[in-house]
């Protein structure tokens, strides 16, 4: 229970100096980049003095440093800030219809943009894990029982092959013979659940064959551990050996290679495979607010981002640490 | 072959007849065990001994039918309770395993799985044998097990991690698992060989206590003469793959008749009778002077926020190590050997005191001057393994020191590292070759060629003969005793095996729990020590020879505490069987005695049993090292 705490204490203040420092660079990226925001904000057609008028009156011409605290002080209150483009109806305001004077209130609040685009792209990527569990757990444990025999060259052709296939690819595929063929499954857009399932696969297919490996590579490793042969001299069947002993030792690397290395794919998955299917979750939301340069969404969807990271590899840790206690933190 | 000689009437437990073990590779079938016969009789305990590589870790597998490819069951059966082990289903022989017949191996710390507390482990193994008892029953019967084979505070060891266990206390928890189904037969594979002498002997001790209590028969291997002839009532004695002899074992420590017997009986290190000479004290100019050196490392406390603990591994030592001397550092693991090996070769820095080099504290050096003093004085370790790079040759291995130091033009690196890797008895032609296929002996010269071509004033072996047999470990001392003659080297020695010390050491410390407690030469130390603790190792060495330090008088329990709560008082207190209460008030420091050794005990040698050395017998029967059993 102390280490808990001590853990959780320690791990959330390291955590949150991360996301500031990410928060910052971002924050100064987009407002180095060529092009003035203002003007993205209030079209092409206002007169320069409205353009200078606004950005003063909105702070654009403040300090960096300044810009940057007022902006942490206000993501600390729960406020993201508003977007540049889009409307409170959630459609782009484009065009010059402020070109008089531009008021805040009619752009849609960030926060509420992500917390509507949020269980969308929670749902999409449940659902991917789910699938790719579904399809790895079994190839894997069966390639790593049986290493270097059939079920262990199937685990590699399989894994292969997936790593090959490009995400566009799969998803047209998939969108032919599932959706436009065979009529089993909608595809474009959301309209209810079935229509994460295709994307789910997209995802799924995405992320199994690091699994697979992974799964494969630590069941094969922990058989050839003393503890799995004695324990079966010590009158234990191999069963229990492999159920008990084996899968929960084969978890540790696992979790460590999700928290390392299939969140960064398993976000990367998300943005191009929203964009594909036109799914509305916070990948869409971002690559939309990239092309518009809608930079408040993309720095609040970058900070949150680097937020969930450092959350699941706290939440990795600290459950690799609770599987194995020699594990130090 | 005539069967074994029978100390017991009654049935065989267990028949091997004409069993043939071999390896299958592609050059070949190399056979590993030959036409071997024995019987094992009920509650008998049948010793098995033969070198390192002889067959004896095979041949206990095939015992439980655990022979795995690339080795193969060639022919022979394996009877037991009627049955042919080794035809019988897999199924039938699960059946058999850790219910009838028991097995314990060399290797106790990784033979559970290390995410699950070892109590849990012996439950789970004791229902699958037992279905029919309780959850709370088999714990109660486990805890209690475990508190015979004496583990301290079983009830909270139950829950806890086999990485929390010691050496010892895991092998003692491998007991108990194997013993808690009461089986019929166990079979134990050098499960001393990983320990302590002091947790061997307590081991040993209690496998002979525990096999009368629960009427089981043991089958016990190991490579150490003196610790199976401290159990078995029977012998075999197995070289390269066949049985040799056999015989009871009182009888084959008399008089062997076979040569290979006669061999391993005469290569079991002698300690008081028959020693050789040991190395007189060097009378040159100090090389290395340790004054008070402290280290203590901060661990975080799992129990607490933010909440550290101290482990006092080093609490002041003093000592001080001439020029051409060999001097020892002793003691059971976990006493800070390792820790003040890495302060002398400056690897890690003391929290408190001095070290000093020829008259300069090693601390004060920076840059240069450290690197040109690191290359004077050089570290080998225990593992001949971890410390040599797979990928490169042994030639680029060994000259490795020399280009970072840049001491040598690089057209003579060749001729250097040749010369030196002759000098260890390392054929030049492996010069370009990678080290796979190196045998651990080759290795270990490997790492000493890697530090000689430095020509260093000052070797520090720790634990570095340790992981090789004993052939091979007397032929590495002949080479650094040649070096020494040749080079003038200084050697400090430190190690846990005494009769290696014993054989090569000028001058020993002794080190308990993080202190030096007696510092002496090597003569009095062995043979009129003044210091409790120092007796109690000496009384557990394994020998063949009658030992002056009887092992009833000095025996030791447990193992040393945490360093993280050490008593007030002397440290030793809590197992000396000589305290008194000035002990626990008083913390004894070390005094110079009138035999001109140093000791930290507050008798000061004058309360201990006084010591026969002429008298003793230099092959010791069973009857004379183990009381026997009414
Ligand atoms: N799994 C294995 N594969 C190949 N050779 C083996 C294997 N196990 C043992 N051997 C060989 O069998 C011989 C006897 O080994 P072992 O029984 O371990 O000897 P001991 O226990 O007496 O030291 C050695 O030559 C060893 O190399
Ligand atoms: S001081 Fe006391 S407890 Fe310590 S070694 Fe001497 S007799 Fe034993
Ligand atoms: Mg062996």
């Amino acid at each position: 229970m102390a280490f808990a705490i001590e853990f959780f204490l320690r791990r959330i203040s390291q955590g949150l100096v991360i996301v500031l420092l990410v928060a910052f660079v971002i924050f100064t990226l987009l407002r180095i980049v060529p092009g003035d925001p203002i003007r993205i904000i209030l079209g092409p057609m206002t007169p320069a003095s409205v353009l200078e008028q606004t950005a003063k009156d909105l702070g654009l011409r403040d300090p960096i440093l300044v810009q940057f605290g007022r902006f942490v002080g206000q993501v600390a209150t729960g406020d993201l800030g508003r977007s540049f483009i889009r409307g409170l109806q959630g459609g782009s305001a484009g065009g010059s219809q402020d070109a008089a004077g531009y008021n805040p209130e009619s752009r849609a609040s960030v926060a509420e943009l992500i917390g509507t685009a949020l269980p969308y792209s929670l749902q999409l990527a449940g659902l991917g894990i789910l699938f790719a569990l579904l399809v790895a757990v079994p190839i894997g444990m069966a390639a790593g029982l049986r290493a270097g025999k059939w079920p262990d060259r199937l685990g590699l052709y399989v894994s292969s092959l997936f790593v090959s296939l490009p995400n566009i690819w799969v998803a047209v595929v998939l969108i032919f013979l599932l959706s436009a063929k065979a009529d089993l499954l909608p595809a474009i857009g959301y309209r209810g659940f079935s229509y994460t399932i295709i994307p789910a696969m997209v995802v799924a297919i995405e992320l199994s064959p690091v699994m697979i490996r992974a799964i494969s590579v630590s069941v094969a490793a922990n058989l050839g551990e003393i503890y799995y042969d004695v324990g079966m001299v010590r009158g234990l069947s191999r069963w229990t050996m492999i159920f008990k002993h084996v899968l929960r030792n084969a978890a540790v690397p696992l979790l460590n290679l999700f928290g390392a290395q299939m969140i960064g794919m398993l976000l990367g998955g998300l943005f191009v495979v929203e964009y594909i299917f036109s799914y509305p979750g916070v990948g869409m939301l971002t690559i939309n607010a990239v092309f518009q340069r809608d930079f408040p969404i993309i720095q609040a969807v970058a900070i949150l981002a680097s937020g969930a990271l450092v959350a699941i590899n706290m939440l990795v840790d600290f459950t690799s640490t609770t599987i194995d206690r020699r594990l130090k933190f | 072959m005539a069967p074994q000689s029978m100390s017991k009437p009654g049935s065989p437990l267990m028949e091997v007849r004409d069993l043939s073990v071999a390896m299958r590779s592609e050059s070949g079938v190399r056979p590993i065990l030959n036409t071997i016969d024995l019987t094992v009789m009920p509650r008998s305990v049948l010793g098995i001994i033969g070198e390192s590589g002889s067959g004896k870790t095979v041949l206990s597998r095939a015992l439980v039918n655990w022979i795995k490819p690339p080795l193969a069951i060639t022919s022979g059966s394996v009877r037991y309770g009627g049955r042919d082990l080794l035809a019988l289903p897999e199924e039938e022989m699960a059946a058999l395993r850790g219910r009838e017949i028991a097995y314990i191996g060399a290797n106790p710390t990784s033979a559970l799985d290390p995410t699950v507390p070892v109590g849990h482990q012996i439950l789970e193994k004791l229902r699958a044998v037992a279905p029919q008892l309780s959850r709370q029953d088999a714990r109660k019967r486990i805890i209690d097990t475990l508190d015979a084979v004496r583990i301290p505070s079983p009830a909270k060891r139950f829950d806890e991690y086999p990485f929390q266990f010691s050496g010892g206390m895991m092998q003692r928890a491998l007991i108990v698992d194997a013993l808690v189904s009461n089986p019929k037969l166990l079979i134990a594979d050098n499960i001393t060989q990983p320990l302590d002498v002091t947790v061997a002997a307590q081991i040993l001790r209690l496998l002979r206590d525990l096999q009368k209590d629960f009427d089981t028969a043991v089958v016990f291997i190991s490579s150490a003469l003196g610790i199976v002839s401290e159990i078995a009532d029977d012998m075999i004695v197995l070289d390269r793959g066949h049985i040799v002899e056999r015989q009871p074992v009182n009888a084959l420590l008399e008089k062997p008749e076979h040569g290979y017997t006669r061999e391993l009986i005469a290569k079991v290190p002698k300690i008081w009778t028959g020693a050789a000479e040991p190395p007189a004290p060097s009378a040159q100019n100090v090389v290395l002077d340790v004054r008070d050196v402290e280290k203590t490392y901060e661990v975080r406390d799992r129990n607490a926020i933010f909440a550290h603990r101290k482990v006092q591994a080093v609490r002041g030592v003093s000592f001080t190590v001439r020029r051409g001397e060999n001097f020892g550092i002793i003691g059971e693991s976990g006493c800070g050997k390792s820790t003040l090996s890495r302060l002398l070769s400056c690897l890690e820095a003391p929290n408190r005191g001095q070290i000093l080099f020829e008259d300069r504290d090693i601390a004060t050096l920076r840059g240069k001057d450290l690197l040109a003093l690191r290359r004077r004085f050089q570290l080998l370790l225990q593992d001949p393994y971890n410390a040599i790079a797979a990928h490169s040759s042994i030639g680029r291995t060994i000259a490795e020191p020399l280009l970072i130091h840049g001491l040598v033009p690089r057209r003579e690196i060749r001729k250097r590292v040749s010369a030196v890797m002759s000098e260890v008895g390392l054929s030049p032609s492996l010069y370009d070759q990678l080290p796979v296929g190196l045998s651990a002996g080759q290795r270990q010269r490997v790492n000493i060629a890697r530090a000689l071509v430095l020509e260093p004033e000052l070797l520090i072996l720790d634990e570095t003969l340790s992981a090789l047999d004993q052939v091979e470990q007397a032929k590495l001392l002949d080479l650094f005793e040649t070096l020494q003659a040749r080079r003038g080297i200084t050697y400090v020695y430190i190690s846990h095996d005494l009769a290696m010390v014993r054989r090569v050491c000028a001058r020993i410390a002794v080190m308990y729990l993080g202190r030096v407690v007696e510092l002496s030469d090597n003569e009095t130390l062995f043979a009129s020590s003044s210091h409790p603790y120092t007796r109690a190792l000496l009384s557990a060495v394994p020998t063949v020879e009658e030992k002056p330090y009887k092992t009833e008088t000095y025996l030791l329990e447990g193992e040393p505490p945490d360093p993280i709560d050490i008593p007030p008082g002397c440290s030793f207190r809590t197992r000396c069987p000589f305290a008194f209460d000035r002990c626990a008030r008083e913390d004894p420091r070390l005094t110079l005695l009138s035999d001109g050794s140093l000791s930290a005990c507050h008798l000061e040698g004058s309360g201990l049993p006084a010591v026969d050395i002429a008298g003793l017998q230099p092959v010791a029967t069973v009857a004379q090292t183990r009381p026997v059993a009414p």
